[in-house]
């Protein structure tokens, strides 16, 4: 990150993102708390201006969180992921790599639910619990990547396409068009099928898919924002293209960024179980998808063996709805058009 | 995945002073409005419902037509999930093809249902010459071809000729034909064959004989495909109708087939790729014969009413092969497949590393039968198993030191490492569609994992575009065995392989070793059935040694049918085996309609009440949903 203007310095690195989004900053002063000089060296415990950003910074994540705490499914999302991360990141703990050994395999196959196996056992005689508690962890990780792809493909072009306008916008914003018409599934399903079958190939190609409503979203909040004065004003005392895209724009355009990603988790979650449902994931990686689709293949559902099917797929909508519910708290919160507590 | 929907709706102007009753709705727009939107979409809604019990109700006018339709004609459906190759027969290879065209053309001879001993076809009979050089068919002389011309020897002759002559005809089945000097027609029912060496398969010659008339329009059998004119003409039990790739193939009965028509109106190999699918499907009806059941599935149908499940030794194999350097006959070679797999230590080091025990108790759950030697103990003559000391057993100490010995150690990270130095990673190609290689594949791993191998599981619908290429390390593999083995005998032999790397060959792996070749033309030669069994067990146990394929399992025919539909249905052999994909078209020629049930009737209406009554209830919920929407939102007035 250069600037370009000398005088200009640097932000803090680590700056939490809704302290940004301040609406009446945002409106009443052209400088937002961002620009206030960085905190390298301790600063004085009072009245410096980095403790005064930090202050501001606080004070703001506080205001964020209260305002949250007002949106009770939005909560009730947040506690469902926090259990969901919990169980997922403790998963080598809980259940242990092991549990996808076919070869160590303690049950007989698919066993219905008993005291030792509380989801009953795949065809292979694996711990269903074991194994949705370790799908969780590709399942989400697969999710995260992907959104992170998708909403880094869609937030570049939304900003490069609102700021510099011209032909550039046009070509860009076409190529989103296209994309956008796309039905996404078949894209994926055609992605996933010529690359070679790997949790990369899935991330890639729901990443690659699904970044066009994040590219509009974010091109038109930029354009919002370049019309402000102080971007005048930036300009005025010198600031280039990047600087305004990545000091200006970019703080302004997070928190409908951070309201999409959530957004977007959702049904990237959902759209790696249907390409592993389908056949087009990793066969050798356990994910919650790839369970429904290994029960498919086993026969389980003709068979009425319902404890193959029904764990993993209330884990993938409880985490899609989770995911779903933060993300339109988070989005009301953030959004000060939408201004109102839901 | 569809999120742009997310801002695209109108957000609510009404600011913080809305009160919580909101909440639950959607009516944040102004209220006046909604009133007659809301007016409107209760019309709508109610309209929506009636269009919906009308939907419903429908079906009373055309379901008893249905059924009188379904009575006129007995359709037999039986589900498949293997695409068809080709459906010419000089290029079709794949299992379902060859049973189709089973059905199509007529062979020159068949195999007895019951012991598979060689029984007339098209030739009534045969007989060779004092050296055994010339053989003399009769051939009969009343098979008709679909179109009204009689089939005679000089089909037959034209048939083995183009096989001869043209490389592309050769494709599927040359290996019958390459002893052939001459066949000739002298009479419309003499065929005589002249051979190069004495040929042990004259009696089980399995090449379908097809209509000269028709066929010799054809310009390159090569790209032919033969499925553009239809009704395609042939002399077999029925007459292939209609086909549609990865649909359906539809089939007539030949109502002057010599051995009698069949029974059924009709027969419909239908396509469900989904196994699940497809035993939904017969659970319902709508197909009368699944195959290629899972263990929980065949488990599942056997409690069901009006089904039977046929669970019989079945006469494949199930095999893992290996690439040993993809080369053609003119020497080139292609592929990338790994140089340590030319090291037959390795190979057999893998294959020490696999526990058959396993495979078939946990991924076929004991429907199959442990696999060693080539030929299914179902071909009890051929049937063969390794001496004691020639065994390769379970034994994963034992393949790490083989390993070793090759020269393939252990690095720091515990990977054993290729010339290279690269860590060695085999990439095995296994068909998406069949549920146990993604199984075994996932065994593989674990066990070749631990001595410090890595597997790459390369699953694909259509498998063959690397195969041919060579492009793989490892292959999930699988044959039909006939009752004679020439045919799976010779795709391991040199002759198979593909002239140059562009063309394709009969081969299976592109195996090519001397000691091999030179027991297979013995074999071919021998008359003598014991001799020869002997010679093909010396094939099977030199195949065994050289590591190139590792018989797993011999999979059972593990199907289903429903017995209100099918009254009977042959066997092969009778006693215990498989109804689909039989050496011969017994099956599905035999199958006697069951005597039409009415039961049919009764749950179409049951369904058309269902959802009369299913309509009326959601149309008032509706109406008292809106109604109290409309309450809700006057309320807000205020």
């Amino acid at each position: 990150m250069t600037t370009t203007d000398p005088d200009e310095p640097m932000p803090a690195p680590d700056e939490p993102v809704m302290a940004r989004d301040e609406p009446e900053m945002a409106r009443d002063e052209p400088v937002p708390a961002r620009d206030e000089p960085l905190t390298a060296s301790p600063a004085p415990a009072k009245a410096g201006p980095g403790a005064l950003a930090r202050q501001r910074r606080r004070a703001s994540a506080v205001r964020f969180w209260q305002r949250y705490r007002t949106h009770r499914s939005g909560l009730f999302g947040l506690a469902a992921l926090a259990l969901f991360a919990l169980v997922a990141l403790t998963a080598p703990l809980t259940v242990g790599s092991d549990v996808q050994s076919v070869t160590g395999a303690p049950g007989r196959p698919m066993e219905s639910p008993s005291l030792e196996f509380p989801l009953g056992t795949d065809q292979f005689g694996r711990s269903l619990f074991g194994l949705v508690v370790w799908g969780s962890r590709v399942s989400l990780l697969v999710g995260l990547l992907a959104t992170v792809l998708s909403v880094a493909i869609g937030a570049l072009i939304g900003i490069t396409a609102g700021h510099f306008r011209g032909w550039f916008a046009t070509v860009m914003m076409r190529i989103t068009d296209w994309f956008l018409v796309m039905p996404t599934l078949v894209l994926a399903i055609a992605l996933a099928t010529v690359m070679s079958r790997s949790l990369g190939t899935i991330i890639l190609a729901i990443g690659v898919t699904t970044w066009p409503t994040t590219a509009r979203l974010v091109r038109a909040q930029t354009l919002a924002v370049e019309s402000r004065p102080y971007i005048e004003r930036a300009k005025a005392l010198g600031g280039g293209h990047r600087h305004v895209m990545s000091r200006h724009v970019l703080p302004n355009v997070m928190p409908l960024v951070l309201a999409q990603t959530t957004l977007i988790i959702s049904s990237s979650i959902l759209a790696e179980a249907t390409l592993a449902f389908l056949g087009l994931g990793d066969p050798t990686v356990v994910s919650w998808g790839g369970l429904l689709q290994d029960a498919r293949e086993a026969g389980a559902v003709s068979a009425g063996k319902w404890w193959y099917l029904v764990p993993p797929g209330i884990a993938i909508a409880v985490v899609a709805l989770s995911f779903t519910l933060c993300g339109r708290a988070v989005e009301s919160v953030l959004n000060p058009k939408l201004g109102v507590a839901r | 995945m569809d999120t742009h929907d997310q801002y695209g709706t109108t957000r609510s102007t009404e600011g913080l002073t809305s009160c919580p009753r909101v909440r639950r709705g959607w009516s944040r727009s102004s209220p006046r409005p909604f009133r007659g939107a809301a007016l409107r979409l209760l019309a709508v809604a109610g309209a929506g419902a009636l269009t919906l019990t009308v939907g419903q109700m429908t079906p009373l006018g055309p379901a008893p037509q249905q059924a009188e339709a379904k009575d006129d004609k007995q359709v037999l459906t039986v589900a498949v999930a293997q695409s068809v190759d080709s459906l010419s027969p000089f290029l079709a290879a794949r299992l379902v093809s060859t049973s189709i065209h089973r059905l199509m053309y007529e062979y020159l001879t068949n195999y007895d249902p019951k012991d598979n001993h060689a029984i007339p076809g098209l030739a009534t009979k045969w007989e060779p010459s004092a050296d055994k050089l010339t053989w003399t068919y009769t051939i009969r002389d009343n098979s008709k071809w679909s179109d009204g011309k009689q089939a005679t020897a000089e089909d037959a002759a034209w048939t083995f000729n183009t096989m001869m002559t043209d490389e592309g005809a050769a494709t599927a089945n040359g290996s019958f034909v390459a002893n052939f000097r001459t066949v000739t027609a002298p009479s419309p029912t003499k065929l005589v064959i002249e051979l190069k060496k004495p040929q042990a398969t004259m009696a089980a010659l399995d090449v379908p004989i097809v209509p000269k008339h028709v066929w010799e329009k054809v310009d390159d059998f090569s790209e032919f495909t033969n499925d553009k004119k239809f009704p395609i003409v042939g002399n077999g039990p029925f007459v292939l109708t209609a086909y549609k790739a990865d649909s359906y193939v539809r089939l007539e009965p030949n109502k002057s087939f010599w051995r009698g028509a069949p029974k059924f109106d009709e027969l419909v190999f239908k396509y469900y790729k989904d196994g699940d699918a497809a035993v939904a499907a017969l659970q319902k009806g709508e197909v009368s014969f699944v195959s290629g059941l899972t263990p929980a599935q065949a488990a599942a149908l056997k409690t069901q009413q009006d089904v039977t499940v046929n669970d019989a030794p079945g006469r494949r194999f199930y095999a893992l092969a290996t690439n040993p350097g993809a080369q053609a006959k003119n020497g080139k070679k292609f592929g990338d497949g790994h140089e340590s797999l030319k090291n037959q230590k390795v190979r057999q080091a893998l294959f020490t590393a696999v526990d058959r025990r396993t495979v078939i108790d946990k991924v076929f759950q004991g429907h199959a039968v442990e696999g060693e030697g080539y030929i299914p103990p179902r071909f009890s003559p051929y049937f063969w198993k390794p001496a004691d000391g020639q065994q390769i057993a379970y034994d994963p100490a034992e393949a790490a030191r083989l390993l070793d010995e090759a020269g393939y150690k252990k690095n720091g990270d515990g990977k054993r490492v290729g010339k290279n130095g690269e860590p060695i990673t085999y990439r095995v190609l296994c068909h998406a569609t069949d549920p146990p290689d993604k199984a075994v594949g996932k065994y593989l791993q674990e066990w070749w994992g631990k001595l410090g191998i890595g597997v790459s599981l390369d699953c694909r619908d259509n498998v063959s575009d690397p195969w041919l290429a060579g492009e793989y390390d490892l292959a999930f593999d699988g044959w039909s065995v006939n009752p004679d083995p020439d045919f799976v005998l010779s795709i391991h032999t040199c002759a198979a392989l593909p002239a140059t790397p562009e063309d394709i060959g009969a081969t299976d792996n592109f195996i090519c070793d001397k000691k091999y070749d030179e027991l297979y033309d013995q074999q071919l030669a021998e008359y003598d059935a014991t001799k020869r069994a002997e010679i093909v067990k010396r094939m099977e146990s030199r195949l065994y040694d050289t590591g190139y394929m590792n018989v797993m399992a011999y999979p059972n025919a593990v199907e289903a049918y429903r017995t209100d539909q099918i009254a009977s249905i042959t066997k092969m052999p009778e006693a215990a085996g498989n109804i689909y994909g039989q050496d011969g078209y017994w099956s599905w020629w035999s199958a006697t309609p069951a005597a039409a049930s009415e039961s049919s009737d009764d749950s179409s209406q049951t369904g058309v009440i269902i959802g009369i009554v299913a309509g009326v209830v959601i149309l008032a919920g509706l109406g008292a949903f809106f109604a109290l929407r409309r309450r809700a939102t006057a309320e807000d007035r205020e």
